[in-house]
């Protein structure tokens, strides 16, 4: 068209139809540049953009490429066509792990045993996985959270000669920018950059890249600037670890890591939430992209060969690392996935509009659902604000049926439960998560453990190493699960070599719980675990630990028994002299607080002597251990099912009939349910370990969360509000799936049909009698009375010291104290929250003042009476 | 007892002057029957004036003292690390009843007690007392904590004119934990929902009267609720005795309390006799500190005997 300009005949044209072709002219190149940035944009998204798949899964694939001169020779393009794989990505809830797996990448080398934070910036081709603040298209390398300032700011010599400051040479920096000496800032940032910490030398070039909150900016220049949840070193004994990851590709180009997201009630800072919108961010690490091939910094391939582990021979070469992630080079080719949050567990209570919570108290089998659940109530007008809280099963029944809470969720029957009704409202059960590494370093995904196993691991007859080992009774057992042979038989391929404190012990929970009481059960159903607790030698010899031998099971609190306290030259043991194997024990109070400890791979051993300086003179305290290293874990802790699928825990497989395990899934979950007999009218289904041991199919551990309400007596509103959950979570909340009152992975739903249709008949039984409150009193008066007064004895000998005992020592957290436990019956005159009873003396309230009358009138009378006697003269 | 037989002494000297000369009383005639009663009220009076005195008084000044042993006892013991984090200490024992568990601070009321273990009237007697059935204060759960309002020091004589949202600070074995005052309850008052998680609530417990003289006229419990978000992980519990509870009496005492009992008949015995053979003064010279010191040790464990909360 442009051509037609130039033509002679033009001239002839009039100025108006000059200016019209102009016009259309301008028209048409318009529409062209809109189709060519609409064919460059259809382009980007084959390559790089997040596609839907599965249930709530993204995948992306690109084309990486580096154009360098290995070893200073010819000018070569290195590509690399890397898919990467989430399994999730919408409602995200905190601490939630996304599992990420990818295919093609570069493999990694300098492997490191930690891969989190800067301890993972060493590896050679890694591939870094970080959350940052801001949608695909807003996010910059000043929104990604990093754990450290280290892993931010580079600095080296700027003489182009010694070519120090490899970033220097990236071919991909934009000029002008990123080739400046102080580069990674902007005209503004640059302009207000604190002298104080960051101030080069004129030969030192410096990368900075700032940390930007949604209000401030960090310099991160040194450890003086930092954001407040960054840690100052790289101590691995921080109470969170660092959540960027540096994971490890293997020979064939596969990886995979599970992702931890953090919302802003973990890292304020970086402030992912509901309304704040975050991406992960992947960076397979190609390498440098180099200008000239002297630059040999900048064109290396690596110093460690694919697989090796880093053995601090040598450093990792910069230019192959993840320090130097936010290099044009390196940041361009990234991948970047959008997630959403999912409401925080607080939206109900800033919910004002929601009305006041109505308290349920129960299981922790349920929390993961909760989560999930309780949006849906509080923030539906038509509905009440629904609040579970996590409580023992006995408190909770106790709580309910003395009014304090409108319905427990427990998972068995309860004494004294005349005019009660459960209703079934969830299926799912506890297991054996575990932290394994093979001898290889890749994590061990599968693990089969029988009842003799745990009752092994629970009853402390591993010694754990060479203070338990004089424990009298364990010197010739294993020192840990792994050297068992037991074990190795079930699960070989296994290290069988090394030993830890951790691997010798079940991370369990220290309150009463119906897990424990069916975990328990699982072992007294088995005859070989409790001939082996009774004293008989398994085929091995080991024997079990003598301060558990002939313990009846089950048990719904596990004693810690073990009193044996070492004697030794030790000075931190002798000068804590506690019982050794509960310290190594040290059961948790909440199942969640076992899967964080799963989770950041930090046995809660507490075995570890510091010495504490702030003291005069200094004292040995008995602390915990440090987390384990990836490549080298081995722990095991008793979880619930919806945190392990939460956390993206590894779960064993666990023995049934003798020779088969079973896996936790709904399918083995399903055929535990088919095997549960109904029980009485509103009661629980029995589900007892025997029947499911007879089952090749069914998982052991399934149990099913009863919502436990009164049938009498309950006020109008409450048994309504307590009909409107049942009949809610029955419904909506049957549906798989990740968003609000929907029900997430670890839980069977309870549907119409299917194996599950008897839970459904029971839950819609005893929610019609639970609205009705009309079932006749049957047992007379004999209502129980001091309900509330569930104060139990302490367990014998368990007392992890006085170090270990933040989250130490079992207790009945007696919710009902002295006020609300007074109300001795009851009664039928139900309020949704128990009221203070009357307790007055008239002693207490006539004594003192009685006391001063009397006192006054003996002291009148006494004198009148010697007034008289002096009248008539008597002395 | 001293001040009122130097009182009637007085009397005497002063009736003494009219012309009539004094004599002994007759065996058989009605004046005698009249200064038995004069002299059995005088003994009620010294009664009632003992009690008053080392009730609101000289139990004062004890309670001083055994607070500050126990203040002593808990820092050193804080110090050590060895405070009890449960009902079970570092060595495996048995918290004992009266032992100090944490220290407790009301900055509006400028109180601070260390708090002991047990709650029954003779524990009392030494600070405000921790329920021993429920968590330590400071860990998470319902912790209860009773306290004397008109006797011995009356250390929670003010706590129901908290105000919500007024401090209370707590110092256990593990942490200095801050609480908020939520409300006060009397009877008929809703409970407030249980605690969860790493929440902890504090109830304090003690009686109020209303009305005149109100304040020595404790009556009825009142229940001082207090929260916090951060509490310390729980210990065991103990098994609570019925004395342990609000307004309750601890009756364990009674034969102890006899055998005082039976001490200060056999004083009164031993004062008459020796007055036959000595001269009064120095009869009641002896006499007077070991008479004060068993009526003192018999007024404590007759206050075992009186509601705790008093």
């Amino acid at each position: 068209m442009s051509v037609s300009f130039n033509t002679p005949t033009m001239r002839r044209i009039s100025e108006d139809s000059i200016v019209r072709r102009l016009a259309a002219a301008a028209v048409v190149l318009g529409l062209v540049l809109i189709g060519l940035t609409a064919m460059q944009q259809r382009a980007q998204a084959a390559t790089g953009t997040p596609v839907a798949t599965g249930a709530d899964g993204l995948t992306a694939t690109q084309t990486l490429s580096r154009s360098f001169y290995p070893n200073g020779g010819v000018e070569t393009t290195l590509e690399n066509k890397v898919t990467v794989n989430l399994d999730k990505h919408s409602n995200v809830q905190a601490n939630e792990r996304i599992h990420i797996t990818w295919s093609g990448a570069h493999p990694t080398g300098a492997r490191a045993v930690n891969p989190f934070g800067y301890a993972g910036m060493q590896q050679e081709y890694p591939v870094l996985i970080m959350e940052c603040r801001g949608t695909p298209s807003q996010v910059t390398p000043q929104t990604c959270w990093t754990d450290n300032w280290q892993e931010r700011t580079q600095s080296a010599s700027s003489d182009p000669s010694g070519d120090s400051a490899v970033w220097l040479d990236d071919a991909k920096n934009v000029a002008g920018s990123d080739d400046k000496r102080i580069s990674g800032l902007t005209d503004a940032q640059a302009s207000a950059l604190p002298s104080s910490e960051c101030s080069y030398g004129d030969d030192t070039a410096a990368h900075i890249t700032p940390f930007a909150t949604a209000s401030k900016v960090y310099y991160n220049c040194s450890n003086q600037d930092m954001a407040p949840e960054e840690t100052t070193g790289t101590s691995s004994t921080s109470s969170t670890p660092p959540q960027e990851i540096s994971a490890f590709t293997n020979a064939r180009g596969n990886g995979s890591a599970d992702f931890e997201v953090r919302t802003d009630t973990q890292n304020a800072s970086l402030g992912c939430s509901q309304s704040v919108a975050c991406s992960v961010v992947v960076i397979p690490i190609e390498g440098l992209s180099c200008t000239a091939a002297t630059q040999a910094n900048c064109n290396s391939t690596g110093n460690y060969n694919a697989g090796q582990y880093y053995d601090g021979s040598t450093s990792g070469a910069a230019a192959v690392s993840s320090q130097l992630w936010w290099s044009p080079s390196n940041w361009d080719q990234r991948f970047t996935f959008p997630i959403t949050i999912a409401p925080p567990p607080s939206v109900c209570s800033l919910n004002s509009a929601s009305g006041a919570p109505v308290a349920f108290y129960g299981s922790e089998l349920l929390s993961q659902a909760a989560l999930q659940w309780t949006p849906a109530y509080c923030l539906n007008k038509k509905r009440f604000n629904w609040q579970d809280n996590v409580m023992s099963d006995d408190g909770a029944f106790a709580l309910m049926r003395s009014g304090t809470g409108a319905a427990a969720e427990v998972s068995g029957r309860r004494d004294q439960d005349s005019g009660i009704a459960y209703a079934p409202t969830a299926v799912t059960g506890w297991g054996v998560a575990f932290d394994i590494d093979t001898p290889t370093g890749s994590q061990q995904l599968s693990l089969k453990l029988n009842a003799r196993l745990l009752a092994k691991l629970l009853t402390e007859s591993y010694s754990g190493g060479s203070v338990g080992r004089q424990r009298p009774g364990l010197d010739k057992n294993p020192y840990s699960l792994n050297l068992d042979p037991e074990f190795q038989e079930l699960n070989p391929g296994l290290d069988v070599r090394h030993w830890s404190e951790a691997a010798s012990t079940l991370l369990a929970v220290s309150t009463g719980s119906d897990v424990m009481q069916q975990v328990t059960s699982y072992i007294a159903e088995d005859k070989d675990a409790m001939a082996f607790i009774d004293g008989k030698a398994d085929p091995w010899g080991m024997t079990v630990n003598p301060a558990y031998k002939g313990l009846s099971l089950p048990v719904s609190t596990w004693p810690l028994q073990d009193t044996w306290i070492p004697t030794t030259t030790d000075s931190c043991l002798s000068a804590n002299k506690t019982p050794y194997m509960p310290l190594i024990d040290s059961p948790l109070s909440t199942m969640r607080l076992v899967s964080q400890a799963m989770l950041y791979n930090w046995p809660n051993v507490n075995t570890v002597c510091t010495v504490d300086n702030s003291t005069n003179p200094a004292t040995n305290v008995i602390g915990r251990v440090g987390p384990q290293g990836i490549g080298s874990r081995f722990m095991l802790g008793l979880v619930d099912l919806g945190d392990a699928a939460r956390y993206g825990l590894t779960l064993a497989s666990l023995e049934t009939a003798p020779g088969t395990y079973v896996a936790p899934s709904n399918t083995s979950m399903s055929a535990a349910v088919k095997l549960a007999e109904p029980g009485k009218k509103y009661k629980p289904f029995s589900l007892d370990e025997k029947t499911l041991r007879k089952s090749g199919t069914a998982y052991p551990g399934t149990m099913v969360v009863y919502t436990a309400a009164k049938t009498r007596g309950l006020s109008k509103s409450i048994a309504k509000k307590v009909a409107q959950f049942l009949q809610v979570s029955s419904t909506e909340g049957q549906v798989a799936g990740r968003g609000n009152g929907q029900l997430p992975n670890g839980y069977l739903p309870i549907t119409k049909t299917g194996v599950t249709k008897e839970l459904y008949a029971a839950e819609q039984a005893a929610r019609a009698a639970i609205r009705a409150q009309k079932e006749p009193r049957t047992d007379g008066s004999a209502t129980p009375s001091t309900t509330a007064t569930a104060s139990i004895a302490p367990p014998v000998g368990s007392k992890p010291g006085a170090a270990a005992s933040v989250d130490a020592p079992p207790a009945q957290s007696t919710p009902s104290a002295a006020p609300s436990a007074t109300p001795s019956t009851p009664s039928t005159s139900d309020v949704q929250l128990a009221k203070t009873a009357a307790v007055s003396s008239g002693l207490g309230g006539g004594m003192l003042p009685g006391l001063f009358l009397l006192a006054l009138a003996a002291i009148i009378a006494t004198l009148a009476t010697r007034v008289i006697l002096l009248m008539r003269g008597i002395r | 007892m001293s001040d009122t037989t130097t009182k009637s002494r007085a009397t005497d000297r002063r009736a003494a002057s009219p012309a009539r000369p004094r004599r002994q009383v007759r065996p058989g005639e009605a004046e005698e029957t009249l200064e038995v009663f004069s002299s059995a009220l005088t003994v009620v009076a010294i009664v009632c004036v003992w009690m008053l005195l080392q009730l609101l008084v000289l139990g004062g000044f004890s309670q001083a003292r055994s607070q500050h042993l126990l203040y002593a006892q808990f820092r050193s013991e804080l110090a050590q690390a060895t405070a009890p984090t449960g009902a079970v200490d570092y060595n495996g024992k048995t918290v004992e009843r009266g032992a100090p568990v944490a220290v407790i601070s009301i900055p509006r009321l400028g109180l601070e007690q260390v708090v002991v273990q047990g709650s029954t009237s003779r524990e009392l007697v030494d600070g405000p007392g921790h329920l021993p059935s429920t968590p330590l204060p400071g860990q998470q759960g319902v912790s209860v904590v009773l306290g004397r309002a008109s006797t011995y020091g009356a250390p929670f004589k003010a706590i129901d004119t908290l105000k919500v949202g007024d401090a209370i600070t707590v110092q256990n074995a593990e942490a200095k934990v801050a609480y908020r005052v939520i409300g006060i309850r009397r009877a008929g008052d809703p409970i407030p929902p249980a605690p969860t998680g790493t929440q902890g609530r504090l109830t304090l417990v003690t009686a109020g009267g209303s009305g005149f003289l109100s304040g020595i006229r404790p009556r009825d419990a009142v229940y001082v609720d207090a929260t916090t978000g951060k509490a310390t992980g729980v210990g065991q519990v103990a098994t609570s005795l019925p004395a342990d509870q609000a307004m309750a009496k601890d009756t364990s005492v009674l034969p102890a309390l006899s055998l005082y009992l039976a001490l200060l008949i056999a004083l009164v015995l031993g004062v008459s006799v020796a007055r036959r053979r000595l001269r009064g003064s120095l009869v009641w010279l002896c006499a007077v500190p070991i008479a004060i010191a068993l009526a003192w040790v018999t007024t404590d464990q007759v206050v075992a005997l009186l509601p705790n909360l008093m």
